[in-house]
């Protein structure tokens, strides 16, 4: 260096005196040791660490936004739309720019009819983060957007956001079959692997079509990368990839059957599932009460919570698919199958009923007090005779019945595409020495033969069981999808006449003088169906002709299983009325209802599309 | 013809050069950090330092033993312009610090360094009898020296009455203090240092925490040191470029045409760039303490370490303060951050050194 001390040595003052000299040497040098630590830092900062401050500088201006999909729809067979999307604005604001919060919050509690207060409490708090953009309000009507839209440009900081919200058309009475969005829970987060497309706060289908279709509704989201300035303005954009929008859901759905079938309902608790007993597609689902699935689209309050979950009536259960019920009555339809088929009985043989029938020390009584005299197959079909079945039930005995039951499809998942499926149950001697450590009694075998044993089935295995009864012995899946392809589990290798004989005794139920269901006969269409009761608490007889005096709680389970037309059916429509009271007289008419709403819809010819009648 | 020669050929050109080396990187960095918003600053800025310069010459014609005789008139003149900036000063974010003047705002807490540097040169050379002072001498400085001190306090303006603090006492120390005294007083500040805590203010207070813990607030002093440091780092070994930098042009960097400027120029001419700088500062200082030896008498000797004083002290603070070793207080570069008062009174010192040097020929 040229400013070296030594070079000034030829012209020293003379007032500079050593003692100086040697204080001003120091000086020097602690002039150095501070340039020195200066030096040192920026070469760490700078050289070493270089790298991770850049990496800093780059996502100090690099904002990644990613662009929502735009989910796809859900649609019925028909191509009707029964989950939408529906533009939703919410009201952003970016702190940073709000100077004045006191009249900004004034004017937007106003236009909202909120809470000031709490308005200005929320800007606030986003105050802390001063340049991220916050939703103040979200989903506000269409009426307060223009509102403020309009007004704009003296709410400096304030804007609104467009963005979707789905849309449930059939509101409350598609509920269990769609399902719902909801928020990504933190637990859903942490179960999918690195790399996957939810980012917290993001919507995924929590139940029904919604869930089993996530993938395929979901899409891709779009991201844009874009550089901002200190203040969170874009200056530019680096790149941007637009979303891929989710791909419509086709179901087997009828929304006109499933309209039809939840009004019948009229609220009571139960359910309804209609199938075309061809292809096992399902045509109508209903769990009644349904709720309305908006409330789950973003965090609701505890009571409302509260209120759905204590609800009596359970409206969040699927009870097509997670409702087990005894099947009561309707279960005399397979003890005729699997007597006819293993040659128990031939259609013409008769049983005395005297209205009671005897087995040891038991006597099962027939719900006739008076009996059915003489009854053949179809007849005892028609009147739903107990003794008629006690006697076969007797006969088979339980290891035939259950090895049936299996075949059929009971005691385990249907196969439907919904994933929480009840599977029922089928007893054997096995289940019940497990369970209970008792041996098999005879007249538990009497008893399952009339439903009311310890068997269990839902809604939909009742569809499927009846339909492949009906449809000539083929098992079919119950498929939701249009997509699923549709499936022939297996044939259950019964004489076609004796289906027919079987068809006769069901169509004689509502067609006949004395059919259980005759009071549902329409002069429109034939329809076969069986009638059934399930007494929830014995003791009580279910043959009181009405139940309404009796506590809810108690009452009987109302089932009724219904095809039409009778030969070659195409629909199948099994519903339960809990706690309903008689079958015939409950559960029947919904049935009806829905079967009418078919060929109401069929029209005349079928080219004839009826007209959707909401 | 030969006395003009005599003239040029004594002055010290490699002061100029440095510190006009220093202005040219000073410019750039300014022009880059103004782009986009406005150039004024940027005009303003040449503006003073032709105004600057002009000061210098006339500073460097006068022989500065004149400032033997105005010392006094010259302190009391600064008293004054210290009490009327509070009477009168802008009012900005707080703190009464500008006098405007026109168009023009000065600084009179700038002007305070330079004269307390005077000043004390001055006392020294009426007490240079004296080997050592005790406190009984140093009670009249000490005094002297508190009441600019203590008025810039009041403006508030921390930086600068800490700078003027330690000059004044770098240069008493240079003066010459008795040992026992010197240890006394360290003792006495020392144990004061927790009363001297208490008597900050608040923000004040909270800019010190916060540099001992910058997550105390990252949205606050701490975001203003850590977008320094970002930008600093980010610069690398050879920097973004020129009009490269983001966290500059991008507006992360608080103030980076005044106390923050270190940064932009650490940020687009990364470590080759800033250990120039860093270089050329070490050059000035030298080459001012240089002159500060061969000086013809104490007192321009005192003026000289005075002034290198100054220009280490600003230099110091305000790059540490930038690469997150100091707290963040308001001290500009000398020569680069923007600001009229200041680049003023940068060149009035180099115009005293430059005149303390040429005088050392003159008998």
């Amino acid at each position: 260096m040229n400013w070296n001390m030594n070079n000034t040595n030829n012209i020293p003052g003379p007032h500079i005196d050593d003692d100086l000299k040697w204080k001003a040497k120091i000086f020097i040098a602690f002039v150095f040791v501070l340039f020195t630590i200066l030096l040192l830092r920026l070469m760490n900062m700078q050289v070493f660490k270089g790298s991770y401050y850049e990496s800093l500088a780059r996502n100090n201006r690099i904002r990644i936004v990613s662009i929502p999909a735009q989910r796809g729809k859900i649609l019925d067979r028909n191509m009707e739309v029964l989950a939408d999307n529906r533009p939703a604005y919410n009201l952003i604001a970016i702190p940073e720019d709000i100077s004045d919060v006191s009249s900004i919050a004034h004017r937007l509690a106003e236009i909202l009819g909120s809470d000031e207060e709490d308005m200005v409490q929320r800007i606030r708090e986003a105050k802390k983060r001063p340049y991220n953009p916050v939703a103040l309000a979200k989903d506000i009507s269409f009426h307060q957007m223009a509102s403020i839209e309009a007004q704009l440009y003296t709410l400096p900081g304030v804007s609104i956001d467009a963005t979707s919200e789905r849309d449930y058309v059939l509101k409350e009475l598609g509920s269990h079959v769609l399902g719902f969005l909801g928020e990504i829970s933190r637990k859903q987060l942490d179960d999918l692997k690195h790399g996957s497309p939810y980012a917290p706060g993001d919507p995924i289908g929590k139940t029904g079509v919604e869930s089993i279709c996530e993938e395929t509704l979901r899409g891709t989201k779009g991201v844009r990368i874009f550089e901002v300035d200190a203040m969170g303005r874009k200056t530019k954009i680096l790149d941007e990839k637009p979303p891929v929008p989710g791909q419509d859901v086709v179901l087997t759905i009828d929304k006109r059957l499933q309209l039809a079938a939840y009004k019948s309902m009229a609220g009571r608790a139960g359910s309804v599932v209609a199938m075309d007993p061809r292809t096992g597609d399902i045509l109508a689902m209903v769990s009644s009460p349904g709720f309305d699935p908006h409330v789950f689209l973003r965090p609701m309050a505890p009571e409302v919570w509260k209120g759905i979950v204590e609800d009596p009536m359970h409206p969040l259960e699927n009870r097509p698919i997670r409702g087990q019920y005894s099947p009561g009555s309707v279960f005399k339809v397979i003890i005729a199958a699997l007597a006819l088929r293993n040659n128990f009985i031939t259609p013409q043989d008769t049983v005395y009923c005297p209205g009671a029938y005897s087995l040891g020390d038991s006597t099962f009584k027939c719900w006739r007090r008076g009996g059915h005299g003489n009854v053949d197959l179809v007849s005892a079909l028609a009147q739903s005779c107990d003794v008629y079945f006690y006697v076969l039930g007797e006969r088979l005995g339980i290891d035939r019945i259950s090895a049936f039951c299996l075949d059929l499809g009971l005691g385990r998942p249907t196969g439907i595409e919904f994933k929480d499926e009840l599977s029922g149950l089928v007893p054997t001697k096995e289940w019940k020495y497990r369970r209970f450590g008792e041996q098999w009694h005879k007249g538990e075998s009497v008893i399952t033969a009339i439903g009311q044993g310890f068997t269990l089935v839902t809604p939909m295995q009742m569809a499927k069981v009846m339909s492949s009864v009906v449809n000539g012995g083929n098992v079919m899946t119950p498929r939701i999808l249009a997509s699923t392809e549709i499936n022939m589990e297996r044939t259950l290798n019964i004489r076609e006449a004796d289906l027919a004989v079987i068809r006769e005794g069901l169509k004689a139920v509502v067609e006949s003088e004395k059919g259980t269901a005759r009071a549902v006969r329409d002069p429109n269409f034939a329809m076969g169906g069986k009638t059934g009761t399930v007494q929830v608490v014995s003791g009580y007889t279910s043959n009181l002709p009405d139940q309404s005096d009796l506590p809810y709680k108690i009452r009987d389970h109302a089932w009724f299983f219904g095809f039409s037309p009778v030969e070659n059916p195409e629909i199948v429509a099994v519903a339960i009325i809990e706690h309903g009271g008689s079958g015939s007289s409950i559960a029947a008419p919904v049935v009806r209802d829905v079967i009418k709403e078919y060929y109401a819809c069929k029209g005349p010819g079928d080219e004839q599309v009826c007209q959707d009648n909401r | 013809m030969s006395r003009y020669a005599r003239i040029t050929d004594n002055i010290d050109w490699g002061l100029i050069t440095t510190a006009l080396a220093i202005i040219f990187i000073g410019l750039l960095c300014l022009y880059s950090s103004s782009r986009g918003t406005s150039m004024t600053i940027f005009y303003k800025q040449l503006m003073w330092i032709a105004i600057g310069m002009l000061v210098m010459i006339v500073v460097f014609v006068v022989d500065y033993r004149v400032l033997l005789r105005s010392a006094w008139p010259l302190y009391i003149l600064m008293v004054f312009g210290l009490v009327l900036v509070l009477i009168v000063g802008r009012e900005i974010s707080g703190a009464r610090r500008w006098i405007s003047l026109g168009p023009l705002g000065i600084q009179p807490s700038e002007l305070a360094k330079l004269i307390v540097i005077i000043w004390l040169a001055y006392w020294g050379e009426q007490k240079k009898h004296i080997q050592g002072y005790g406190i009984r001498e140093l009670m009249l400085p000490a005094f002297f020296i508190f009441i600019p001190v203590g008025l810039i306090l009041v403006e508030p303006d921390l930086g600068t009455a800490g700078i003027v603090t330690l000059i004044s006492c770098t240069l008493m120390l240079l003066l010459g203090i008795k040992r026992s005294t010197f240890v006394g007083l360290l003792i006495v500040f020392i144990s004061a240092m927790p009363f001297i805590w208490f008597s900050l203010k608040e923000y004040q207070r909270l800019r010190i925490l916060t540099f001992l813990d910058p997550s105390r607030d990252p949205l606050g002093s701490g975001y203003h040191a850590l977008q320094s440091k970002i930008a600093v780092g980010s610069g690398g070994l050879l920097g973004k470029g020129f009009l490269e930098g983001t966290q500059t042009q991008l507006r992360f960097l608080p103030e980076h045409h005044t106390d923050f400027i270190f940064s932009v120029v650490a940020e687009e001419w990364g470590f080759a760039g800033s250990a120039l700088l860093l270089l050329l500062y070490v050059a000035l200082v030298t080459k001012i303490t240089q002159i500060g030896f061969k000086a013809k008498d104490r007192f321009g000797t005192m003026i000289c370490f005075g002034v290198a004083a100054f220009f280490t002290l600003h230099i110091f603070i305000n790059i540490a303060m930038a690469i997150g070793i100091f707290p963040v207080v308001g001290v500009p570069l000398p020569f680069i951050s923007y600001g009229g008062s200041f680049m003023l009174i940068n060149w009035i010192c180099i115009g005293l050194v430059l005149n303390i040097a040429w005088r050392r020929f003159m008998f």
